[in-house]
């Protein structure tokens, strides 16, 4: 395959509505396709369901978040408990557990993405409430309105703490949170001056946290004259954001990372390709939920030139693994091992958030992602749907190791292995009981290059 | 919450180094291979470089204080460090109070510090200027490799294939690998821990293939280079593992090493290098100084760590005699405003000092003090490129050119005998 060149791709084409045909059909590797990218994965027999519900049924489900009642309520007397026990380690446990049973796969990814681009460390704020808080914000505003989300963010206790704007006083103004505003959070790095940094700090000054809650302190504000990318008398910081919102390269920063995301790691898209996108979410007002829905309906996404552009991130790669087998087990191993594999959810290595596709792999990592499948295979409390793996590889009508192996292959990977590697891999686990081969070849997969391509 | 974390990492990292101690291999002396005639410190071959990245913008200022200039106090009413505590070193300089160790270090002729450096136009953004740091380019201009990266290719392009089988770079961290090391044909692992640099499970045969034999599915037109990339960084994963390993049971004895993050990756880093990996390049990071607030507990805690780990590492190499063939370098990506904010603290500035440690330094303190006055929009001017300060570490210390990866040609400085 030639390296990829986005300038040769037609946006037009790229972007018009994917419709199945005889060539590339709606079944069940599309679906699994599919599913990787706005998910975390599906069983097998949840994509036959989508196979006969059809593409555009499909769709309209993942854009219309339904509420589950009983989920709902697990989900918020574990995070309950979580705070009550005060450990923000314990945090993600609780996320994790919405990850996998989540009946609305994709605002849980967003809430994901937003996490990475709001990234906030939970080891400086130090306030398991404020984390909590924000990661609520986050998924409140998962396909909403970018232009909202950002005023809130701003006035996020958790990340007033964690950019110090809770220090930015008028006689010297702390300059981290209007930096990272721009640089990281809406424009880009090189889209504005130093300057600009400096009057938008200015701007932000007096914007306080008390008892867990925002709070303008007038006598902190700085009333004098200020101006930021070109707009001159600048009253209030909420208006000094709008002019970042309503800056041309937010719609594109926003865009070309969410390409990265939802498409491909790399090589970075042209201007061109993404233009029809950037201008159609600058037309709606930053609203994520359209633009989105057109990205990843498209014809590009389905296409072969979107298939295996992807390194899943450690929690893509696990939750894949467990609901593709419909794995249950215990939740703080699967949240340690997470942080082993370089993905703690709520520690982001730092301001920029994870930085995603090669990052992700290093040999500690690949070593990390081997023995957490070692680990959650091995374990006393995992169950395969509530069964030991042998039972449920039976309701599976898999009766031989071989089946199972490629029940495996077809289920999770996007690029299968030679027939002498299937062989090797079968004579090794040849002489162990049924139980323990399965296993095995389980751990081994998961060992495999392949298996973290998406 | 820290200290639970610290201490459970001591604990654990201890616990892997009895195990690795445990089996009773004597500490000095190691097969002819390892410890053969080729680690001669006169033999730039077997030199050895561990850069040190203080990530989130050292205050340069508050490191190497003009400690006699009225501005320093004027500048920083609340954040200056007093004459009565700071450490005098020659020239009318200073360090923090925090780095007795590296004082000690100074009087021995063990570290040297090179004042003033950055580049044109500097970028305060962290990534934006850390890219640069790296990469030793713009965003503009910048491909797949950093400095280091392209070093390592040329290294291994001219080797004789098979010359050695230790990764000719290493970066010890749970953080994403710098992009200093991003290589095009070398693969560098990074080890987050010793422990958990082990396969728990027996690695599948096909992980030691080559990527291409690995690549030929069913799907054989969708291969990619991701995947490529990932088979390389499997099957040296699968390598590296296994050889430290070995090292480290050469080199048991561990020395008094402090028990901080950065104390117990130069302690690893130490044993790797006593037992004479072939690895030129270790690499590690101390994060943390973005000290927009509250920065004298936490500027003092850091460099307190560096400075203990620092001279512990130093000490150690000293007694088992390879310090004369290792060359410790510490940068950060820029230094601090002068001028402090409200929240005790500094914002992001530009130029600011290197370090480096060793015992084949031709000086202890190259280049002048930026002035406190003469300032770039309220920050430090550089007077010289660190490019430069590159230059001299490949062309001195490694006796290689240094064009291909630093992108140019730069001036070394006379900094290593």
């Amino acid at each position: 395959m030639l390296p990829l060149d986005w300038n040769a791709v037609d946006p037009q084409w790229a972007w018009e509505p994917w419709v199945a045909t005889t060539e590339s059909p709606w079944d069940k590797p599309t679906i699994h396709h599919l599913y990787r990218r706005i998910g975390f994965g599906i069983s097998a027999s949840e994509a036959q369901r989508k196979v006969e519900a059809g593409v555009d049924a499909t769709f309209d489900r993942i854009f219309s978040p339904t509420s589950d009642a009983e989920y709902e309520s697990t989900s918020s007397s574990i995070a309950k408990s979580i705070l009550a026990g005060g450990n923000l380690r314990q945090l993600s446990v609780g996320w994790l557990h919405r990850i996998l049973n989540t009946p609305n796969p994709l605002v849980e990814k967003m809430t994901l993405f937003w996490h990475g681009h709001f990234a906030t460390g939970a080891d400086k704020v130090n306030d398991i409430y404020a984390m909590q808080q924000q990661n609520e914000t986050l998924r409140k505003y998962a396909l909403g309105s970018f232009a909202q989300m950002v005023h809130d963010i701003s006035k996020d206790p958790a990340m007033l703490i964690y950019l110090d704007s809770a220090y930015n006083r008028k006689a010297h103004p702390n300059e981290n949170y209007a930096r990272e505003l721009m640089e990281l959070f809406c424009m880009g790095e090189g889209n504005y001056s130093e300057k600009d940094v400096q009057e938008l700090a200015r701007c932000f000054t007096g914007w306080e946290v008390r008892r867990l809650q925002f709070r303008f302190n007038r006598f902190q504000h700085d009333t004098g004259r200020k101006s930021l990318l070109g707009t001159k008398e600048i009253e209030s910081g909420e208006q000094a954001i709008d002019i970042v919102l309503n800056h041309e390269a937010t719609p594109k920063f926003i865009i070309k990372k969410l390409f990265k995301f939802f498409i491909a790691d790399e090589p970075t898209p042209s201007d061109r390709l993404l233009e029809p996108l950037v201008k159609q979410f600058r037309a709606d007002n930053l609203q994520i939920a359209p633009v989105l829905r057109r990205m990843i309906s498209s014809n590009l996404l389905f296409s072969e030139i979107a298939r295996n552009r992807k390194i899943r991130s450690p929690v893509d790669w696990m939750i894949h693994w467990m609901k593709g087998l419909d794995i249950s087990g215990n939740m703080q191993l699967l949240s340690e091992g997470l942080t082993q594999m370089g993905q703690s959810l709520y520690f982001p290595p730092n301001v920029k958030g994870w930085d995603g596709g090669r990052a992700w792999i290093n040999s500690s990592t690949l070593v990390a992602r081997a023995n957490a499948m070692h680990r959650l295979v091995h374990d006393g409390n995992t169950r395969f749907d509530k069964q030991s793996i042998g039972q449920y590889a039976q309701t599976l009508k898999i009766d031989k190791p071989a089946a199972w192996l490629d029940h495996l292959i077809d289920s999770n990977l996007t690029v299968t292995i030679t027939a002498p590697q299937r062989d090797a891999l079968l004579e090794s686990v040849k002489s162990y009981p049924v139980d323990q081969s399965l296993k095995e070849i389980l751990c081994r997969v998961a060992t495999w290059p392949q298996t973290h391509l998406a | 919450m820290k200290t639970t974390h610290q201490l459970s990492r001591r604990l654990f990292l201890e616990r892997s180094f009895l195990a690795a101690s445990g089996i009773g291999i004597g500490s000095a002396i190691g097969p002819k291979w390892l410890r053969g005639g080729m680690l001669n410190a006169n033999d730039p071959s077997g030199r050895v470089l561990v850069v040190i990245q203080l990530s989130g913008g050292n205050d340069g200022l508050n490191t190497v204080i003009p400690i006699r200039d009225p501005e320093y106090k004027k500048r920083r009413p609340k954040l200056s460090v007093s004459q009565a505590d700071a450490i005098s070193i020659p020239q009318d300089l200073a360090l923090h109070p925090s780095l007795k160790g590296i004082a000690g270090l100074l009087e021995a002729g063990q570290f040297m510090l090179v004042q003033g450096i950055g580049y044109a136009s500097p970028n305060r953004s962290h990534f934006e200027s850390m890219d640069i740091w790296h990469s030793c380019t713009t965003k503009d201009k910048r491909g797949r490799t950093g400095w280091l990266g392209r070093w390592l290719d040329e290294k291994q392009s001219g080797q004789k294939s098979d010359s050695s089988q230790d990764a000719l770079a290493m970066h010890l961290g749970a953080e994403v690998q710098p992009f200093a090391l991003a290589a095009l044909d070398v693969q560098v692992p990074s080890l987050s821990s010793i422990e958990q640099f082990r396969f728990k499970v027996e690695t599948d045969p096909q992980l030691s293939r080559s990527p291409a034999k690995m690549n030929s599915g069913k799907n054989a037109a969708t291969n990619n280079d991701l995947l490529d990339f990932i088979s390389g960084t499997t099957e040296s994963a699968v390598k590296a593992s296994d050889r430290i390993e070995k090292a480290l049971k050469q080199a048991a004895t561990g020395g008094e090493f402090p028990d901080s993050q950065l104390g117990q990756k130069l302690q690893v880093i130490a044993r790797l290098i006593k037992a004479g990996l072939q690895t030129s390049v270790y690499y590690v990071t101390l994060d943390g100084f973005d000290t927009h607030a509250q920065q004298p507990a936490v500027h003092a805690a850091l460099l307190n760590q560096w400075s203990e780990a620092l001279s512990a590492f130093v000490k150690f190499l000293n007694a088992s005699g390879d310090l004369e063939r290792t060359l410790v370098m510490t940068f950060s990506e820029f230094g601090r405003r002068v001028a402090e904010n409200a929240s005790d603290g500094t914002d992001h500035g530009a130029a600011a000092p290197m370090f480096f440690a060793g015992a084949k330094l031709n000086q202890s303190i190259v280049g002048k003090h930026p002035s406190l006055t003469d300032l770039d929009d309220g920050d430090l001017k550089h007077h010289t490129d660190f490019r430069s300060v590159y230059a001299s570490v490949l062309n001195q210390w490694f006796n290689t050119p240094a064009e291909t990866s630093l992108g140019g040609s730069y001036n070394s400085l006379d900094l290593f005998l």
